[in-house]
């Protein structure tokens, strides 16, 4: 069932139009960003095959079935509970920024607190779900969603007023220094297979190297997009005005003949279930952890007070964060990840290899 | 068995069946030998009992010849309990004295073995006739149409009061054990009192007997049966019910029909392709109406949003009062057209989509476009084949309308997430309901 691992990166790679991803980058784009992006390819797949390869060797098992293996309990707790904490502001993060995005663009009327009630709603419904489920709802969403975005990228691409010389002109700052937070912000797109620490359980078999390949390709093909269509259309000095830059280019998109006209609708609409399906992959492996850490079983009141915590922190999150303070804490959290990821990538990878020899 | 307790059992029986205008008790003489036979005429064939017991008992002179015909009878069964006796006595059996022997002869009168025509699920071309309203028929088509000597047929009652006999049917060459399990267990643990037919087990499934989406298929063909039978699946027939149950079911068999494998591989494709367009097209579409032209005209090209709204100009009240009314009307024609007699059907039709419509829009009550789409809905709702999963189908559109009502857009989007993972999270016996890639049914043994 490799398909699953691909759909779990293919997700991440897909979301980071709404986490600032191409926002960061484009801010960087005089200043090493272009670099940046080159340096994170490598390290985006050698973490994959490192991560991929060492969970391999516990087949179908999540991380909380693993841990238990460990005779220290509190060290397993520490690690969870810290893991844990980066998977729910990564939801986090992305169900804030994705309601700004539909209050400004879709619902500028409607209080964002509304919004978020049906967004609760529905986050509540899918992470409960055993983990296989989640896998199915999320593969039926990717088979909807994902032809009709690629159809869109197509239309950005074949659009007359894309300006090539634009990218041409940005790409010729590829020998500048390359920035951390591009770094960051570049790798974001590779680490979807984080998410393998719970979905390991429900793929079956080894991954094979064509996997890799393939994520290869789209990532470059991703981050390409990501970075330089929002400059080939607004310019490479325009570009950096905008806050949303790949919202805003997909409003410069026309369907001529279509009946919905203005791409941005198709857009977001694509989009609602995409970031809805990201936000609760990211807190169905925070929950399924912090089940994790409680010893014995998980009854319904506990379950109940923790999605509770998940609703308060959105509550709060959406009143006091606008979105330019979003974007200001998303780029040190995006480096905070990359290096957490790559610590618990190293320190697992160790402990794996310590424990076959 | 002793003489003095046949004699108490038959008292004790006598006394328990009371004194009816259909319990027959009748003593048959010869020179040599006498019978007593007790049995209720109305649910008994009298032509069995006649054919088997009566002719050969005055034929037969010799008590011992009697005798061994009787236990050679492949219809007759050595009385075993007081209980079951009296339950076999109920259900159309023959209770016979002879001797110091009690014997239970089979002669319950099976009616209604007519094969009906199919009139739920109808197609063009393939087999055309259903089931009939008798277990042991039903049965006899099913092997008729599956000659596999794995075919396992078992039986067990549901029901405190009607003590339905409901049979289960499976192959076990390919059918899942464990599925098999849970099927046994859930049949065993049913606590109703009258059970009738198969599509009760529809809301009995969940604990709180309130189910909103089918989780086992409710057929009456019997070529259906046969097919989901080799794919691995357990059926249930119940007695007196011409529908039989298909367990486990998924999403794919609610939106598959027959025809589908009697047509041409691309024909079959397209109309499935046509069914889950008609499927989004019902489900969605009055709350995309409300979402639209409440929320977001502007997602629509100019002159079509223009167009919209100039066809709500007259119309007095928000687009969802419009659609809440006009879906209205639309569920009462189909709740009356299924009611009517056939003869006034079409009459009713006419009048109600017709004439009304026309002039609810000339009133100015509703606009043009949104009696194209209740029209839509309502035909689109009807492509799904399965009864059980269009009339689902018919309460989810309100829901996904309700939450575009509320939030717009966001909410026709999000009501239609709701509902897939929903159906995602369902399971019909331990097979997830709703999957994109539908894995074959373990063949493990």
């Amino acid at each position: 069932m490799n398909r699953y691992f691909l759909y779990l990166v293919l997700l991440n790679m897909l979301i980071n139009v709404i986490i600032f991803v191409p926002k960061i980058l484009i801010e960087y784009r005089y200043d090493g960003a272009v670099m940046g992006v080159l340096i994170a390819i490598p390290i985006g797949i050698a973490l994959n095959y490192l991560f991929s390869t060492t969970l391999t060797k516990f087949p179908q098992q999540g991380l909380p079935e693993i841990i238990s293996l460990l005779k220290h309990h509190w060290f397993g707790v520490v690690h969870l509970v810290g893991i844990q904490l980066v998977w729910f502001t990564a939801g986090l993060i992305t169900l804030i920024s994705f309601i700004d995005i539909l209050t400004r663009f879709i619902n500028p009327e409607m209080p964002k607190l509304l919004l978020l009630t049906i967004f609760l709603a529905a986050l509540f419904l899918i992470i409960q779900m055993p983990t296989d489920r989640v896998m199915y709802l999320l593969e039926i969403i990717l088979f909807l969603n994902t032809p009709l975005i690629a159809f869109i990228i197509f239309k950005a691409f074949s659009n007359e007023y894309l300006s090539w010389d634009s990218m041409l002109e940005v790409g010729t700052h590829i020998w500048a220094w390359p920035s951390l937070k591009a770094i960051a912000a570049a790798t974001y797109c590779f680490s979807g297979y984080t998410n393998l620490i719970i979905f390991n359980r429900v793929i079956k078999g080894k991954l094979k190297l064509w996997n890799f390949f393939i994520i290869t390709v789209l990532g470059v093909f991703n981050l390409f997009t990501t970075f330089f269509i929002p400059i080939g259309f607004h310019g490479s000095d325009g570009a950096q005005e905008l806050l949303y830059p790949w919202i805003t280019t997909a409003d410069s998109l026309r369907l001529v003949y279509s009946p919905i006209e203005r791409v941005i609708f198709l857009f977001l609409m694509f989009y609602m279930s995409i970031s809805l399906m990201s936000i609760s992959i990211h807190w169905h492996v925070a929950l399924e952890l912090l089940k994790g850490t409680f010893r014995g079983k998980v009854n319904m009141k506990k379950n109940w007070i923790v999605l509770s915590f998940f609703g308060v922190f959105s509550v709060i999150g959406v009143i006091y964060l606008n979105a330019l303070l979003l974007n200001k804490i998303t780029v040190y959290w995006l480096i905070g990840r990359l290096g957490f990821e790559l610590l618990v990538v190293c320190i697992f990878f160790f402990w794996a290899r310590r424990r076959a020899a | 068995m002793p003489s003095n307790k046949v004699q108490i059992i038959k008292e004790s029986l006598r006394n328990k069946i009371l004194p009816s205008e259909d319990v027959v008790y009748k003593e048959l003489h010869t020179k040599e030998k006498y019978i007593e036979i007790l049995y209720i005429k109305t649910v008994s064939d009298g032509m069995v009992i006649k054919d088997n017991l009566i002719i050969p008992f005055f034929e037969i002179a010799n008590p011992d010849q009697f005798l061994d015909y009787l236990q050679s009878l492949p219809t007759i069964k050595m009385f075993e309990k007081e209980d079951g006796a009296l339950d076999e006595l109920i259900r159309g059996d023959a209770i016979l004295f002879y001797q110091d022997h009690i014997f239970l002869l089979d002669s319950k009168v099976d009616r209604n073995n007519s094969v009906l025509d199919t009139t739920v699920e109808t197609t063009i071309q393939g087999p055309q006739s259903g089931f009939s309203e008798s277990l042991p028929t039903n049965i006899g088509l099913i092997r008729q149409r599956y000659p596999q000597n794995t075919l396992e047929v078992e039986s067990t009652t549901v029901g405190t009061i009607s003590k339905t006999k409901v049979m289960i049917i499976h192959d076990r060459k390919v059918a899942d054990i464990q599925t098999l399990h849970k099927i046994k267990q859930f049949l065993s643990s049913i606590d109703i009192e009258m059970f009738q037919t198969g599509e009760q087990l529809l809301d009995i499934i969940k604990k709180s007997n309130r189910a909103l989406i089918p989780v086992m298929l409710v057929t009456e063909r019997p070529d259906r049966v046969v097919v989901n039978i080799a794919a691995g699946k357990i059926i249930l027939l119940v007695s007196g019910s011409p529908f039989a149950v298909v367990l486990p079911t998924v999403m794919k068999d609610f939106m598959s029909s027959m025809e589908d494998i009697y047509q041409t591989y691309w024909v079959a494709k397209f109309l499935l392709v046509l069914r889950y367009i008609g499927f989004m097209t019902s489900l969605v579409l009055p709350g995309l109406y409300v979402a639209v032209t409440s929320y977001n005209p502007e997602l629509f090209r100019v002159q079509l949003a223009l167009n919209i709204a100039g066809s709500r100009t007259s119309v007095p009240y928000p687009s969802f009062i419009e659609v809440l009314l006009m879906l209205f009307m639309m569920e009462m024609l189909t709740e009356a057209s299924i009611r009517l007699p056939k003869a006034i059907g079409p009459t009713a039709t006419t009048v109600g989509g017709l004439i009304l419509g026309q002039a609810a829009t000339e009133a100015g009550l509703v606009s043009n476009i949104m009696i194209i789409i209740t029209s839509s809905v309502a035909i689109s709702n009807f492509v799904v084949p399965i009864n059980a999963f269009s009339f689902t189908l018919r309460i989810m559109k309100y829901f996904v309308l309700v939450l575009g009502t509320i939030f717009g857009l966001v909410g026709v989007v999000f009501g239609f997430l709701l509902l897939v993972a929903y159906m995602v999270k369902l399971d019909s016996f331990g097979q997830p309901f709703l999957t994109l890639i539908q894995s074959k049914p373990s063949k493990k043994l």
